[in-house]
Order: C-alpha cells, then structure tokens, then sequence
C-alpha cells in the first residue's frame, strides 16, 4: 500500500531541522531511520504534511570514546553499535543486546535517535542504557541541554523533549571496576520484545558486596521502569537466590504490564520476576569476574 | 545432486528443480511482476463491521473521481443478466460484492478500478455506505444456539457441483453450514464393555497459511464473450468452471492461466479474486489487475477453528473398543470448500487405529469471521490434535509407553476403514518404529540447568486424498525428439514442474533437459482437478505416464516396420528406439519421422486420462485413492520458570510409496514439519469485538529460523503403491499434520502437564505448571493432615 | 514534488525522477523493472524485500527513494556476475535451499550480508542473522546446509 504524499524537507543542519519543527509542530514529523514513522504512516495511523529527514545532516553519527564518557551520535544506527569495536570494549552489554533487537534490516537503518525518541514501548535499548546511567543531549533551534535518559520518557510514544528538539548524542560514562550489567529479554516469535529487563551491579571486591544497583524493566510499564525498590533489597548483600528472587518479586510488583497479544498482564508479571532473578544471577557473576563481559561468544 | 543420464534413470533422483536458476537470479516472473499494458488497477472496499445489513451504498463521489474507470457495488451486481451474483464451489453463498449483508470485518462490499492503484484508493475513501448492525456470533458451537444470529437465511446449491460432495446440505434458518455422521459398530455398546472410558476436549485455533505471495489476478474481456483470467491458484480448472457459471460463458470461452506461484498451502484454491476483477473488467471494459496487501489476505481465507469432544473407551490392556468423535468446525461466514474440508476430515477423526465401534458427528458452522477453507492438512490437523492427545493420555493412565499403547491398536494390514474400505499396504508401524528410534525414544536427556526439563512423543496419522477426482495431461512428441508437456498442476513450489517432466523423462528415455513443462493454462492444458491434498504426483504423475504410454505405443506402430519387429518388441533407449537384439540400428525419433514423413513438423500427442472412483475394481468401498500414511515423534526442552518450549530434535516419517525426488520428499517432510511446530507452538488468529486483531506477520507469530529445532530428521519410507508412477504417492500435508500433538505429548513427558489447547504458548504451559505444583502441594497438604 | 534522485544499482548508475513518497522497492519493480525483488508483508517483518545498500540489507519496502539517493544498491539480478552464478546461488541450488522460492532473492542477499561481515559465520550466528526472513515452505535447514557450505564450517553428513 502506497504512502499518502507529503513534502519532504532536507535539512542540512541540526538548527535549521530543529527550526523547521519549531514551525511546523503538528504537521512535521522527524524522519530518521523510518524504522517505526513508516509503519504508522503506512497503516493511515500517523499522517504528516511534511517528512523532515535529517539524515544528511553531517556530524551526527559516531561512536567516541572522550575522557571516560561514551559519547555516541543520534543517527548512528543499531549495526553501527552491534559491530563497533569501541562499544564491544567498553559497554558490551550493548554489544550482547543489539542482534536481539527486531531483525537485521531495522538494524541498518534503525537509530539510536530514532528508537529514543519515539518512545516505542515495546523496546530493548532504553532500559539497557538507563541501567549504564545514561544521559540525553537535546538541541533545539539555539540551544542544547542534557539530562538523564530517565528523565526523557513520560508515556506511551510520549517523550518530555518539544517536537522541535532533536536528540544529538547520547553519552554513557565508562563502567566502573567490578561492575557487571546484562539485558535480557523475554518474546513470544516476533521481533518485538513482550518483557525486557536491565540489571547493574558494582561490587565491593573485598566483600562481595553490592555497592551500587540498577534494575529497569522495558515493556511493563508505559515507560521504561526503574524498581528503585528492588535496587535496594541487592545493594548492602552479596549474591543469593533468595536475594534475587526477592528482588525479581518486588520488580513483578512494581510493573503495570498490558495485556495484550503477547500474553496476560499476570504473566508478563511474573516473566518479569523471573528474568530480574536471571539477570541479577548473571550480572553478579560478571562483576565478580567470573563471565565475561557480554557474554560468551 | 546427480547428473540425468540419457539412458533414462531419473526416477530416484534428487534433481534440482527445472527452474532453480530461474529462481536463484530473480528471472522468474510471477504474476506481481508481470506488465501488462493498458490495465486498471482495483482496489476493494470492505466491512468494517461483523455482521449488518447495508442500508444504503452511494458511490457516485467515488465514479466522478478522475482516474476511476468503474466502481462495482451491489446495484450491478442484483439482477444483473450478464453474470449470477452468488457463486460458490459448493453451496452459491458468497456474492462477487456484498449484496444484502455484510457478514465479516473484512467482507467485500465494492470495489473500484482506476488507472492507478492510488487513485483507486482514494475513490474507496468516497463510497458512502451505511450499516445496520446485526449482533454477531465468532464461536462454532455458540452459532449453532437457538438464539445465535443467523447468517445465511437460505442457501442455494451448485447445480454441477464435485462428486465427492453431492448430497451435502445446510440447514437453512440455521448456522449449521452441514452436519456429518459416519459410524461403524455401536459404540454404546462398545463404552459399556470397556474397563475405563475417558472424556476430553481439544481446541485448536484459526490459523492462516501465510504464503509470501499476495493473492492477484487480472482479468480481461478479450472479445466479446472471452474471458482470461491470469491467477495466482492451484486449481484453475475449478475457477475456470466457476467463471463459466458465473458469466453465462461455455468453457472453451474462459481460460486461466497459472504461472508459479509464491506459496499456496492451501489458500489459493477456489474463487477469491477472480469473479471480482472479471465484473471490473467487463464494467470498465479494461483488463482489471488486483493485487492483496498482507492485511487483505489475512481477510480472505483462514483454517478452520475446531473444538473436538472425544470419547473413549478402553480395556485395561489398552485395546481400544469405541471412540465417540464430536466435531465442531468453523468455516467462518462463507462455506467455501469448508463441507468438503467437514466431511473428508471426518473419515479419520477416530484416528489410524482398528476401533471396532467408532461414530463421528461433524459439525460445521458459519460463524462472523475470515471464511475458512483448504488449509494444508484438511481438517485432518485438527482431529488428528485431538485423538493423538488423548491416545497419550490414555497412555499415562494406564500405565503403557506411549508407542506401545498406539502399536496396540494400528490399522493393519486389511483393516477396515469405517468407509467400509479395506486398507492394504500400510506402513503404520514402520513409521512410528523409525521416527522413535530417530530421537532415542526410551532414553531422556537432563539438562544441566535445573530450570530445563526434556520429553519426547509421538503422534501418527492417516489421511485420505480426494477421491474421485480427474486428472489428465498431454505430451508432444516435438519433430526434434524433445516432449513438452501439458499439465493443469500448479507448480506453487512443491517442485511439480520437475517431477512430472522425471516421469516424462524416464517413460520416454528424453533427457530431462529436452523436457519442458508448459505453464498450467486451460486453453492448452487438458483438464486437472486440483494441486491439492497431497494429489498431484499420485494423479497427475500416473496421467503422464498413460500420455506418454500413448506415445511409445505410437512411435512402436512407426518404428515396427522399419526394424522388422513387431510394435510389442520394440524397445526405447536414449532417445531411439530400436529391436530388441542390436539386429537393426537404432533410429532416434528425429530420424523416425523424417523417415517415415520426409518432411518436418510431424508431432506425435500422447493423451492420459487417469480417474479415480469411489469403488474398486471388485466393487468394493474405496474411499481414498492412496492414503498419506506417517509420524513424527519430538524431543522438547520446556523452561518451567517460564513456560518456554523449544524443539530440540524432531523426527518425520512418511510413507511415500517411491520416492520419485527425495530431495523434494525430503523438503516436503522438513518443511511440513516446520509449519507444524509454527501451528504448535505460535500460531493463531486473534478476534476481538468481531475484529481480527493480528491480520499481518508483526502480530501474527511464524517460526523463523531461532524456532527451527537443531535437527529434522526426515524418514522416507517406500512401499509401493500399486497405481501410483513408479510406486509413488503424495505426501505434501504429512509431516505437518501429527506435530502439535507430538509436541504436547513430549511436553508432558518432560513436566506432566497436558495442553489440550492450541497453540501451546509459553503462558499456557507456565500456568499448567503453576496449576500441577498448586494441585501437588493441597494434595501433600491432604495427605499430611 | 519530483525528485531526482541519483543512485547506482547493481553498478550501474541510474537517474530516476520520482516522488518523495516512493519507496526504495516501488522504484526496483516499477521505474527500473527489477522485479526480482519482491513485497511480502510491507511491514519490515518478512525479508522478501531485502536489498543492500552500501552493503547493508535493508527493507526495500521501507526505504524512500530519496533516502537511497547517492547509495549502491544490490539486488538479487545483480548477484550474478557475466552470466555466471554467484557462489551463494549455487549454493542454494545445490543444497535445496528454496521451494516457491518467494523469499529467496531476499535471503540470498541476507546471506551475502553475512558472510561479508562473517566469512565464518557458525550456525548460531547465521540463525540470528537470518532470524529476519520468512520462509513458510520451511527451508530453514536447507538454507543453513547451504551456509555451512559457503563459511567454511565442516559439512554435516550427506543425504542421499
């Protein structure tokens, strides 16, 4: 089925894509990797006047490594991630997650950008970078901010950036020694995910002890979900199942999946629960050296 | 991958098909791809409501749009005299667009066709139609309720419609699309003299077959009162026949034309596009060319939903004396081929086994969703989940291994069928041993990951062919000595193409290289009922050796004279023929005819006509021109934490009389396989509020490749049938038919829960699961106390 | 509004004038008449659309035109070169690895796309790679006999 017509616009800057929006708020939408606004466009649901394509905009793709922060541009895409030899060094939960993100073709076109800023809900990367602390940075016509990548999501498809901000790069600092993180995710045959779930752990290498914790689910939640709560039940002990298992229950709680065709919001609940207590198992073992970071090959 | 020797000797081997280059560099065209000038392109407008009748339909805004050559609505269609408004293959239910009512989300209610596919779309957008709501019912047993709203008030027959379902009737007033009954003994009795009799219900989904190729045709008046339709379908002597009803045309005046298609499985037999496109184009006075989108086909034709009570009745040796078979299929809101899917299903709902009290009641039912049809399997998927699940859990209550309990009770050799028929060459037996021996039956596997747990089952099956059925083909004899052949079968890349011409090859003894099939057209093809329920190679295999026979038995009657043989001695080879003891040279048949003619363009045609009856040669019963005999057996490892199933090794065997290509056997036994575990484990079609909610491949689930087990081993197994080329039957729905119940039966193995509802989702056995542990622990709380 | 848009497709250059809302595979079929490549779901899912675009697959069927402006684009009827099959065609070919062959073109590209990242692709790799094209003839484990054969990986056991 044909795409309704629209005009396209090229920008070759980020101000003069970010100004473009600024005056065109409802009828203008950003085209990135398209992986997600041809979708919607396709099926009538979403139908701008204007597609605003800022993938020629130059200097916004690339993975650096400056001063310990990672900083790695909003068009590059989830290949350019999956085989970058810089995120396989230093973030290589990241390089574990991306093949299981939907399939090879969204892959290569797919950004990072994009997938942030369109606020899927059904999706593997947010979480994953929330767990690494990650922060966003925004620019609008004449001005740019950053903040954590927390703060970005308010909704299903809601972002809390202004239709005339574009994210430009999103910055994760280098992991800390005896530090371990791993994604996983639970699906039923499609490329979506139906749960995903994030979990960090830094390590007092003397004791064993969890200093620091992260846990944040993806796709139970309008948003992806940080369980402070269950952060707090694995920080102050070492591993145990029963630890783990506690935390997995509490992040069962906390949740608030939908039901859908993926299954029963009672069983998305207790997948959740159970992919905290593998994931936890996990990243504790990676912080205690004794997996390798992003896992076994 | 062998060589074709010029000696003949194709038969037996795995030769790649006839058109794999074709396939491999993108050259082959299928109809998508083909441009044909001066067409329109149309595009239909459906319901948007299950159940209504249409008030009032204005699609003048929509004719005045430019671009729009004709718009089709209910207003040309009633009373029209230059074609019939309800057609169908067997009950005249289905309206070329909606004439009264609109009976599914999705019913065709117009249609346009525009110079271009946009405008087309545009003009959809400016027909006004207004409803009245009708309640609705999507639930088989549920629509046949007194109070259940009634869909079809009365239904005409097809006058001249197939043999094998004449006498077949739905009740008017009613939802009951038709209603079978077959039984053998008394299965009262039969309840009364067993140990144990158990009850259980199975349900297995709708589901769709999910071809890559989008359903398209174009249609095109020629001249006045000639109609060609080129059609992506698998039986296009079928469409042909209907065309002709519907537009009041003789057959010499319709030709269809099938080139090779993208997938069939099932979903492109029948009318779907065709009575459409052709009243565009007679309206518009234009070739129509209509192509669906992905949602548009999931639309248009769906496998039957069942739910299936079976009743048992067993001796403590596990002897089983009677099986009471309830049957509710749902063929949705249009009959479509549903009575034929309703009645040759019910022959083998009690399963492959020597029950001597067996009774089936089929039922099936017109309910508000995507019409259902031939899906691969026929019916036979659905009772087979049925009786192939229970037969394990009779197994575990009595105590017997799984394998033993069914070799207890198979068919054997000149068993009856409760047809009546007497069963001979049965491979029953084979089938099962092998595929157990394949995955180490008797031996279990633990996983190191306590959370892990490992099974293995078995299911078998037995399945008939449509009978009586036609098939014919033609050869020529071209003047160089190369054979082209004339065949209706569809090529939908079962390989038909390939094997037919490897008959051809070995009768002739022409190089498969000298050998081309011409693409199934009615104009030139003579007349094939169907490529479908696994028929193809059985019939039309067995039609190309009678044509080719024909041939031989002329060029014998040639060749005689000039070696100073008689025509029964003389012998073909390599392209010659010559005397039997090297006493003359041999003449090749290029030299042949130039010989005996002088002069170029001597064809010979051979014709074979090969029929089958619904009777033997002794008058007996006969049900099924061949049977599809099988089994598989399935090694799972089920995560009990979540529910997850993953198939870890699965074995398939059929019975294929003679493996003709075993590397196509082996394809078809691999691939049906995989569309089992899809069924199994993933599939189905979702209605909510009368809508169907997954109508594409982001919601709809299909097996990819981290669903494919680590190992399919495909077990051919050869006991020739006597009629079939070569000893050869089909074997297309085989593999695909006992893996859900394999499946279950293994997942039961590994950790005792029993799923008696398709598909078997990672929820539905986590919740077994959670079930079974609340059951144990009351159970210990019962026994502590 | 007409767009020109400049890209090179199966070497050769092309100057195609379409609009915006043209897609990368309505340009294929219909403007250059390479209808090799096919539209199976026009949702991303399927793979029967899959072409490279500077060596990356990706869905045709979801790529505007313009977006491919500047790009090399593969698609299936380039793979041959000088009348002769492609490695991985005959790969194909000899191991069985299609029936409709609707899906082919696409993951023959897929293929190639792998095997160009991972000369060596093991068989878990190139399951996760190719997890992204259907085939419902279920020629999965032909496909990946068919891959084993190009990576270098040792062949599992013949069948007759």
């Amino acid at each position: 089925m044909g795409l309704r017509p629209f005009e396209y616009v090229e920008p070759s800057s980020v101000r003069e894509a970010a100004q473009f929006m600024a005056e065109h708020p409802e009828a203008a939408r950003i085209y990135a990797g398209g992986t997600s606004l041809l979708l919607l466009m396709k099926q009538g649901i979403v139908r701008p006047d204007y597609l605003v394509n800022i993938k020629k905009i130059p200097g916004l793709r690339y993975i650096e490594n400056g001063g310990g922060t990672i900083r790695i541009g909003g068009l590059t895409t989830h290949h350019d991630l999956e085989v970058s030899p810089l995120i396989r060094r230093f973030l290589p939960a990241i390089t574990e997650l991306e093949p299981q993100v939907a399939n090879i073709r969204v892959r290569s076109t797919g950004t990072i950008g994009g997938n942030l800023g369109f606020a899927e809900p059904l999706t593997d990367l947010p979480p994953l970078l929330i767990a690494l602390d990650a922060r966003v940075k925004v620019a609008g016509p004449d001005s740019e901010r950053v903040f954590p990548l927390e703060e970005l999501f308010s909704g299903y498809y809601e972002t809390t950036i202004e239709p005339h901000e574009l994210i430009t790069e999103v910055q994760v600092d280098e992991r800390k020694p005896h530090s371990g993180f791993k994604y996983l995710r639970f699906s039923v045959g499609s490329d979506k995910p139906a749960v995903g779930c994030a979990i960090g752990v830094r390590l007092d290498p003397a004791t064993g002890a969890c200093v620091e914790a992260r846990c944040v689910l993806g796709c139970v939640a309008p948003t992806p979900l940080r369980v402070r709560e269950a952060e707090d039940v694995l920080r102050g002990n070492p591993y145990r199942a029963e630890i783990a298992a506690e935390a997995g229950r509490i992040a069962s709680e906390a949740c608030s999946p939908l039901a859908d065709l993926r299954g029963s919001a009672e069983y998305k609940r207790a997948m959740a629960g159970v992919l905290v207590g593998r994931a936890v198992q996990e990243a504790f073992r990676r912080a205690e050296g004794q997996e390798p970071e992003g896992g076994r090959r | 991958m062998s060589k074709v020797s010029a000696s003949g000797q194709t038969i037996g081997q795995s030769v790649p098909r006839v058109e794999s280059e074709e396939k491999v560099t993108g050259r082959l065209k299928y109809l998508d791809d083909l441009r044909l000038s001066g067409v329109l392109h149309a595009k239909i407008l459906r319901s948007p409501v299950p159940h209504a009748r249409i008030r009032q339909i204005d699609a003048r805004e929509a004719e005045k749009l430019p671009g729009v050559a004709a718009v089709l609505t209910r207003d040309d269609i009633v009373g029209n005299p230059a074609y019939d408004s309800h057609y169908g293959p067997i009950y005249k239910d289905q309206t070329i667009v909606a004439s009264d009512k609109v009976r599914y989300v999705g019913d065709p209610v117009a249609a346009v066709a525009a110079t271009r596919p946009e405008i087309a779309e545009e003009a959809l957008d400016r027909i006004e139609v207004e409803y009245d709501e009708l309640p609705w019912v999507l639930d088989a047993e549920e629509a046949l309720a007194e109070t259940a709203p009634v869909l079809h008030d009365k239904v005409e027959m097809r006058r001249e419609g197939f043999a094998d379902v004449g006498g077949i009737r739905p009740k008017d007033g009613t939802n009951l699309c038709n209603h079978f009954h077959l039984s053998m003994g008394d299965v009262e009795k039969g309840f009364r003299e067993s140990d144990r009799v158990f009850e259980n219900v199975f349900t297995s989904p709708s589901a769709q077959h999910s071809s890559l190729e989008p359903h398209a045709a174009v249609a095109s008046f020629d001249g006045p009162g000639r109609l060609t339709v080129w059609d992506t379908v698998q039986n296009p002597f079928v469409i042909r026949d209907l065309l002709a009803e519907i537009f009041h045309l003789p057959l010499s005046k319709v030709r269809v034309i099938s080139l090779n298609l993208g997938g069939g499985y099932g979903s492109k037999l029948y009318p779907k596009l065709e009575p459409l496109a052709a009243a565009l184009a007679l309206k518009a006075k234009r070739p129509v060319a209509i192509t669906l989108t992905r949602e548009e086909v999931f639309q248009t034709l769906t496998k039957h939903a069942a739910r299936i009570y079976l009743k048992t009745g067993v001796k403590n040796d596990g002897r089983i004396l009677a099986r009471q078979c309830r049957i509710y299929l749902d063929t949705g809101a249009y009959a479509e081929i549903g009575p034929r899917v309703s009645k040759k299903s019910a022959f083998t709902a009690a399963g492959p086994y020597d029950i001597p009290n067996v009774e089936v009641d089929s039922y099936l039912s017109y309910t508000n969703k995507v019409p259902a049809g031939a899906f691969r399997g026929f019916g036979v998927s659905q009772s087979n989940w049925a009786h192939e699940s229970e037969m394990d859990i009779i197994a575990r209550a009595l105590g017997i291994d799984p394998l033993e309990l069914r070799r207890r009770n198979l068919l054997q050799e000149g068993s009856a069928a409760i047809t009546g028929e007497r069963l001979q060459g049965l491979a029953l037996n084979e089938c099962l041993d092998e595929v157990a021996a394949a995955v180490e039956w008797g031996k279990r596997a633990e996983p190191k990951n306590p959370s892990l747990a490992r099974g293995k089952g078995v299911a078998c099956l037995i399945k008939t062919t449509v009978t009586p059925s036609v098939s014919s083909a033609l050869i020529r004899l071209n003047e160089d000595g190369s054979a082209t052949l004339y065949v209706g079968t569809a090529d939908i890349g079962q390989g038909s193409d390939t094997v037919l011409a490897q008959i051809a090859s070995e009768e002739l003894r022409i190089p498969l290289e000298q050998i081309h099939v011409a693409h199934s057209d009615t104009d030139y093809a003579p007349y094939d009922l169907s490529t479908s329920s696994s028929r193809s190679t059985f019939h039309m295999g067995r039609a190309v050796q009678l044509a080719a026979d024909d041939i031989r038995k002329q060029l014998a009657c040639l060749a005689a004279p000039l070696l100073g043989v008689s025509a029964e001695e003389v012998v073909f080879e390599n392209q010659e023929v010559r005397p039997p003891d090297g006493s003359a040279p041999g003449l090749s048949y290029k030299a042949l005819f130039m010989n005996i003619y002088g002069i170029k363009g001597i064809n010979l045609f051979g014709k074979g006509l090969f029929k089958t009856s619904t009777k033997h040669k002794d008058g007996e019963p006969l049900t099924s021109s061949f049977w599809s005999i099988g089994a598989a057996a399935a090694e799972v490892e089920v995560d009990r934490e979540t529910g997850q199933v993953r198939v870890v090794r699965y074995a398939t065997a059929a019975d294929v009389g003679k493996a003709l290509n075993p590397l196509f056997c082996r394809q078809q036994l691999r691939g049906g396989a995989i569309t089992g575990i899809g069924l199994a484990l993933m599939e189905q079609l979702v209605y909510q509020d009368g809508l169907l909610i997954n109508p594409n491949f982001l919601d709809y689930n299909l097996p990819r490749f981290l669903d494919i087990p680590e190992e399919i081993i495909p077990i051919l197994i050869e006991k020739p049938h006597a009629e079939g080329p070569f000893g050869a039957k089909g074997l297309g729905e085989t593999a695909l038919i006992p893996a859900p119940p394999a499946i279950a039966n293994a997942i039961e193995d590994a950790v005792g829960v029993r799923i008696t509802d398709l598909p078997i989702t990672p929820e539905r056995v986590f919740l077994a699961i959670q079930r079974k542990r609340e059951e144990q622990s009351a159970q210990a709380h019962l026994t502590k106390s | 509004m007409i767009r020109t848009i400049r890209m090179t497709v199966n070497g050769a250059p092309h100057e195609i004038e379409a609009e915006p809302w043209e897609t990368l595979l309505e340009i294929l079929r219909r403007r250059l008449e390479l209808t090799g490549t096919k539209l199976g779901c026009d949702q991303q899912v399927c793979g029967a659309c899959t072409v490279l675009m500077n060596g990356l697959p990706v869905s045709s069927c979801s790529v505007l035109g313009v977006d491919a402006a500047e790009s090399e684009i593969l698609t299936i009827e380039g793979l041959a070169a000088g009348g002769e099959l492609h490695p991985i065609q005959k790969a194909f070919i000899e191991h069985g690895a299609f029936q409709c062959a609707y899906c082919t073109a696409g993951l023959i590209l897929a293929v190639k796309a792998l095997l160009d990242q991972m000369p060596a692709a093991d068989e878990e790799q190139t399951r996760h790679f190719l997890a992204g094209n259907l085939c419902r003839c279920g020629c999965h484990l032909e496909i990946l006999r068919a891959v084993r054969s190009l990576s270098g990986q040792p062949p599992q056991p013949e069948e007759a």
